[in-house]
């Protein structure tokens, strides 16, 4: 099945391991004929910061928001989300954690109903999370830091998305100290996961 | 003795500046000093650059007036305190950016070895204190959405390993609240931070 893939790139170069990584997740999308977006956030300049008009305005409608209308519909028109990008202090870098926090909002990612005190789910055309991560920390620093990014997006992020929605984490650890070879083997694990999607 | 607090919070008349007020009233009654960022206020960058991240691994990984000032700072300080709404399970972008420019190789820690240990660096902590408002109840908090309590007491305070008390403070539901369960928790905040030594 022919998925509509957006994906979201959030590194200051790509010339780097997490370039090459976008390259192959593209490839392998592309191999598995899947419809592609792809948002490269530091190219596109995209600010994290949620704005104090964004803050005051948290409940109104999102066509409120016109500076945001592109993010919202890419968004809406996915099913599959792919996420690639470094591991820094135990999670996503600032400027994805600003597109989740200014792009997520009420009447796109959830919504608040009428007297209830808890949001409620509006993303339920995502059925799929997948997230390509490189970490310069060993595994079990990871593990003490109790796996604060893979956590926001496995559970925080999901949680509004489809309720049968899967998630995968596809990472490479400790990538200063890794062998040209595992650093290969990674990135064509990165382009299999992504044609066989 | 002398505290750091980091504020993220766009509106200058949200919860988080309240806190943050009433944190330094229970600091200066005991003594202490009290250095105040106030990151939308200053304007912060919400991204590492480009440049920063290619200086990152570099002997001078430092390239901003702004940044050397905190850096400076927080080398000296004897407490860092972050106060902060949780957005998606964690910090606000601009906070996270602050993680990512100002805990750079050589000021927070360093790597030495062959196997890059890292090395702690911030030993002149005594404290590290997070102060944050959920919209969530408490249980899904622990279920779901603790990465930013993750992130700065156990993340940030590796860096500070042995030798500094973690303390977090969190009030849960923060919508639902009635305006006397706000006052009481601002009140305990002030009591925590005046005990603090």
């Amino acid at each position: 099945m022919s998925r509509r893939v957006l994906l979201v790139f959030a590194h200051p170069s790509h010339e780097s391991l997490n370039g090459a990584a976008l390259e192959h997740a593209i490839r392998g999308l592309e191999h598995g004929g899947h419809e592609v977006r792809v948002r490269d956030l530091y190219t596109e300049n995209f600010s994290p910061r949620l704005t104090l008009e964004e803050k005051r305005g948290h409940l109104a409608a999102p066509d409120t928001k016109p500076q945001l209308e592109k993010d919202f519909a890419d968004l809406l028109w996915c099913d599959t989300i792919v996420l690639v990008h470094p591991t820094w202090w135990g999670g996503q870098p600032a400027i994805l954690k600003g597109w989740f926090d200014r792009v997520w909002a009420s009447g796109v990612a959830w919504h608040l109903p009428d007297g209830a005190a808890n949001i409620r789910p509006s993303l339920t055309n995502v059925r799929r999370i997948m997230t390509v991560s490189t970490h310069g920390s060993p595994w079990r620093v990871n593990a003490v830091q109790g796996v604060p990014g893979r956590r926001i997006i496995n559970r925080g992020m999901r949680a509004v998305c489809h309720p049968l929605c899967r998630t995968s984490w596809i990472a490479l650890y400790a990538v200063d100290r890794v062998s040209d070879s595992r650093l290969r083997r990674f990135l064509r694990r990165v382009e299999r996961r992504m044609s066989r999607l | 003795m002398h505290a750091t607090i980091l504020l993220a919070h766009p509106d200058p008349e949200s919860f988080a500046h309240a806190i943050a007020r009433r944190a330094i009233v229970g600091l200066e009654s005991t003594g202490w000093t009290v250095d105040l960022i106030d990151l939308e206020a200053i304007d912060y960058a919400g991204a590492l650059s480009p440049d920063e991240w290619r200086a990152y691994a570099t002997d001078d990984p430092v390239l901003d007036d702004t940044v050397r000032r905190h850096t400076d700072l927080i080398r000296r300080t004897d407490a860092l305190i972050f106060v902060y709404p949780t957005w998606w399970s964690s910090v606000p972008a601009v906070l996270k950016s602050w993680l990512e420019r100002t805990l750079v190789p050589g000021v927070a820690f360093a790597l030495e070895g062959p196997n890059n240990r890292l090395v702690p660096k911030l030993t002149n902590l005594r404290h590290v204190v997070g102060i944050t408002t959920y919209g969530s109840p408490w249980w899904y908090v622990k279920l779901v959405n603790d990465a930013g309590r993750r992130t700065i007491s156990r993340t940030v305070g590796l860096l500070a390993r042995g030798h500094a008390a973690r303390r977090w403070i969190a009030l849960h539901s923060l919508d639902s609240r009635s305006n006397e369960q706000r006052q009481r928790f601002l009140e305990r905040v002030e009591r925590e931070m005046a005990s603090l030594r």
